[in-house]
């Protein structure tokens, strides 16, 4: 019996989306539950968050920028 | 999204601060501002912001000062020390923007203005009572950056002292003002800065007076340094005694030119003023600059006499007419760059042009403003006026005309708008037909006799190589000539390099340049000011709209969730296309298509922009509406425009590109933004100049809506946000729609189904790639500035792409029970169809009459 820790995702379609093409590269959904919750990996988790932050960023205009 | 940095609440307090937050420095004015409510408690400053919030640590201060307010109202250690112990808990967060050092003035809670010494950034609060005239004042001197309704933001910069000068502001005027309205003492920087600029700046003034340059300053010694250097001596020409040792007494020396008797046509002084005597007769009571000064007496109580002392006389020297050029560019290298000025009232060379304004033509209060701006000391200053799209700029420019009454070269941005120009001229003066010619690559025509108007484009004019005979002889007619005034259309689209073979090919005394954004996407507003003029009058839109002028606006972004399938798409997508499906996102078709519905029901009229020709048609035939495209012919357009117009069951059209700059455009009340070009400021401004003329504006409660369809989490959203600057900075607020209620209970809602919604990815999916690209439906014609009408491929010829399929013969004459069915067709060929004349049968029968007897007659002929 092969146990993995795992975190249930809550996001939003266009989101899981965009987790489901970082899969892609690097997997680390565990299961894919409906178009609003996944199960990822719960050490990958931090990593995933700010990936997900950088990928949303590029669609903010900022005044600085 | 929490850091998207547009308000999203409507245009409350919450408003105007959303650039507190990037400056920190300015919280702490906030701050200081909440002091006033102990010295004015009931004062309006006071009452105003306390209700503002700007972050919990400013209310939480706030609060702890009110619960002591009771005890020591007014007491002047308690506050000190209160201030202190704010400043400890604030100040860290501002770091080197901490201006707690200021010292405020005692009675500042009555003065609207903060100055910050750091950068020149003056901080306006418009809700002062006497914040008008202040702004008159700022909007004088500075740049406005960002003007929401509260607080509004100005910078000093050295073009903007260099126009307050030209309009005839001193330098100690300017600081005296100034530190009559600011809160804190003029920071030494800033004196210093106002100082140093104002000095050189428009002290000296080239005038063309009788046909010759005369270098004109109302000081002497200025005169004296610059004759000092060489190259300029060379070219003075000695008229009167010479005299070795250069006094001020060899200097022609008059009356400083006034107001006197010119009359803007138009203005509601025109009737009653009548011509009382020469120009400089009542230099006393009426100096330069009259307006500015009558401001500034009401403002702070300057005596008039005060003001403009130095300015009764003013001392010439004559120059070489050859040598205009390099005098010029000698005095800018010498600190001493020189403003135009057209004396046109005593200029007998070059023939008067006999316009007037029609009696009936009556320009608003704005107009008038900008124009005394331009004609304030009895001449043409050159220059550039800016006013919001739709608020009559055109009138603007033709009053000027009218006023110079010399002839003038009006030069604008494509064809269509030269033909515009034509008929607002004919339209509010008394132009003849023979006075008003038109140079564009279809028609080069003269006017008859010594003056009259020309209108072209900045491309016909500037043009250098490949000329027909025809317009190679119209340019020279163009260039042999002295040219009174010359106009520039939309100067902020013009190429800096284009601009100055235009300004040097022809020779003109006075520039106006026009526009509404002076915005560039590539920052070269700088050399407009080398090349026309300062700017000398830029309007507040949204006092114009107050006002009644133009239209009250409702902003909104629709937030259209991606439809997962599109998004995953999107993901992969890397090359143009992607732009193709966030526009053909099918929440984008719905959320389109209830707004529609909503502003139909409601009686607007509607139009949908969208760059994207591929999303114009499929959006147009999905939702069966009209559309008009650069491939749309021009009877057809014409009869979409005109049902549009008259037509009570035409609500909505939808336009590409072309509607941006190629059509005139009927006026309508809502307009909904479904793809657009990038994050082009202009464009936003420019599209929503198209509701802001809109005749029903003076309805009680009346707005107009303009709509921009945003696809959440795509690159849409950079762009959108990009767009809306410049209008944000002009005081409009974008509220953020995230859901349309009712959407879902729609009937007929488009794409409901996941299946319709694949289809039409699929559909997206075979579609070429230049299709993704935008404005590819126009091309420009010769003569059309490149770039005001497409983005790309202006000029060369492009066909639509041939689909090339094999099959055999026949299945596709339907042997393999193939069956062809026409889904979705365009509204606009029912249309067509509806409006083929249905002829009476009494003309068909005459007809075939007529044909049958002519039959006969070949036949009875022949025989």
């Amino acid at each position: 019996m092969k146990a993995i820790k795992g975190v249930l995702f809550t996001c939003d379609a266009a989101v899981k989306q965009i987790l489901l093409s970082m899969n892609e590269k690097n997997s680390f959904i565990i299961e894919d539950l409906d178009d609003y919750h996944v199960v990822i990996k719960a050490d990958e988790e931090w990593r995933i968050r700010t990936e997900l932050e950088n990928e949303l960023e590029k669609n903010t205009y900022n005044l600085e920028a | 999204m929490a850091t998207k940095r547009v308000a999203t609440g409507a245009p409350d307090g919450s408003f105007p601060f959303k650039k507190r937050r990037k400056n920190a420095g300015d919280d702490e004015d906030y701050m200081q501002i909440d002091d006033d409510d102990e010295w004015t408690p009931g004062g309006p400053s006071g009452s105003r912001a306390t209700t503002i919030k700007v972050s919990a640590l400013a209310r939480k201060v706030a609060q702890s000062k009110r619960t002591k307010d009771g005890v020591e109202d007014g007491d002047e250690s308690a506050l000190t020390s209160r201030r202190r112990q704010e400043d400890d808990l604030v100040s860290h967060i501002f770091m080197d923007h901490d201006f707690a050092w200021l010292h405020l003035k005692q009675d500042h809670a009555a003065r609207p203005l903060w100055i910050s010494p750091e950068d020149g950034h003056i901080i306006l609060e418009a809700f002062s009572p006497i914040a008008e005239q202040a702004q008159d004042f700022l909007v004088a001197i500075s740049e406005p950056v960002s003007r929401p309704a509260f607080i509004h933001e100005y910078k000093l910069t050295s073009y903007s002292l260099y126009a307050a000068v030209s309009v005839g502001l001193q330098t100690e005027d300017i600081i005296e003002v100034l530190n009559r309205l600011s809160k804190v003492p003029v920071p030494e920087k800033i004196v210093e800065f106002i100082h140093e600029r104002t000095l050189s700046y428009g002290k000296v003034k080239l005038v063309l007076k009788h046909n010759k340059y005369y270098v004109e300053s109302s000081h002497p010694e200025t005169l004296q340094y610059l004759l000092k250097d060489t190259m300029i001596r060379e070219a003075r020409v000695h008229s009167q005694q010479v005299d070795n040792s250069i006094k001020a007494a060899t200097f022609t020396t008059s009356k400083a030119p006034v107001k006197g008797n010119l009359v803007i046509p138009g203005t509601s002084e025109a009737g009653k003023k009548k011509d009382d005597g020469m120009p400089g007769k009542n230099p006393a009571s009426n100096p330069a600059g009259s307006k500015d000064a009558e401001l500034f007496t009401s403002v702070v109580g300057v005596d008039g006499d005060e003001v403009d002392e130095d300015d009764d006389n003013v001392h010439a020297f004559e120059i070489d007419d050859t040598k205009v050029d390099e005098v010029k560019k000698r005095c800018s290298d010498l600190q001493y760059p020189m403003l135009e000025e057209y004396d046109f009232r005593n200029d007998t060379v070059n023939a008067n042009l006999d316009i007037d304004l029609k009696p009936s033509t009556v320009i608003r209060p704005y107009q008038e403003t900008s124009l005394s701006k331009m004609f304030g000391n009895g001449r043409a200053r050159s220059g550039i006026i800016v006013l919001p799209c739709g608020a009559g700029k055109t009138l603007v420019g033709i009053t000027a005309a009218c006023t110079i009454k010399k002839s003038c070269l009006v030069l604008c941005t494509s064809s269509v708008s030269v033909m515009q120009w034509r008929q607002q001229f004919i339209q509010w003066s008394n132009v003849t037909d023979k006075q008003i010619a038109v140079f564009t690559a279809d028609q080069k025509e003269k006017f008859a006799g010594d003056s009259g108007i020309v209108v072209s484009t900045y491309s016909m004019v500037a043009n250098t190589h490949n000329r027909s005979h025809e317009s190679k002889k119209m340019m020279e007619f163009l260039t042999s000539r002295e040219w009174g005034f010359i106009l520039l259309d939309e100067v902020h689209v013009v190429p800096a390099a284009m601009f100055r073979r235009v300004v040097t090919t022809i020779k003109a005394h006075s520039k106006l340049g026009l526009t509404a954004t002076l915005v560039r996407e590539d920052d070269k507003i700088a050399d407009l000011n080398y090349m026309i003029g300062p700017k000398l009058y830029e309007a507040n839109w949204m006092d114009l709209a107050a006002k009644g002028h133009i239209a009250n606006v409702q902003c909104a972004e629709v937030w259209c969730p991606m439809a997962p399938e599109f998004y995953r798409e999107y993901l992969r997508e890397q090359s143009r296309k992607r732009n193709l499906l966030y526009c053909m996102n099918p929440r984008k078709f719905q959320a389109c298509q209830f707004l529609i519905k909503y502003h139909e029901d409601r009686g607007d009229k509607i139009i949908v922009f969208s760059d994207n020709v591929f999303a114009l048609e499929a959006y147009a035939r999905k939702l069966g509406k009209l559309y008009i495209h650069g491939g749309t012919s021009q009877v057809e357009r014409m009869r979409i425009l005109q049902n549009f117009q008259h037509n009570p069951a035409v609500n909505t059209i939808f336009l590409s590109k072309v509607g941006d700059t190629s059509i005139d455009l009927p006026e309508a009340t809502c307009l909904i933004q479904i793809s657009s070009h990038f994050g082009s400021r202009r464009q936003e401004a420019q599209r929503l100049g198209r509701i802001l003329r809109a005749k029903r504006r003076n309805d009680e409660g009346f707005n107009a809506f303009f709509y921009s369809l945003v696809s959440k989490d795509t690159q849409e959203m950079y762009y959108s946000t990009k767009r809306q600057q410049f209008l944000i900075d002009q005081g409009y607020a974008f509220k953020v729609i995230t859901h349309l209620d009712g959407l879902e209970d729609l009937p007929e809602l488009v794409y409901k189904s996941r299946d319709e919604q694949i289809e039409l990815l699929m559909s997206v999916q075979q579609a070429n790639e230049t299709d993704a690209d935008l404005g590819t439906d126009i091309r420009a014609g010769e003569g059309d500035l490149p770039g005001t009408i497409t983005s790309k491929d202006f000029g060369a010829n492009k066909f639509p792409a041939v689909d090339r399929t094999t099959g055999s013969l026949s299945a596709l004459s339907g042997g393999q029970h193939m069956s062809y069915i026409e889904q979705n067709k365009s509204a606009n060929k029912k249309l067509a169809r509806e409006s083929a004349p249905t002829r009476h049968k009494l003309f068909s029968k005459r007809d075939k009459d007529v044909a049958t007897a002519r039959k006969e007659a070949r036949a009875a002929g022949r025989g």
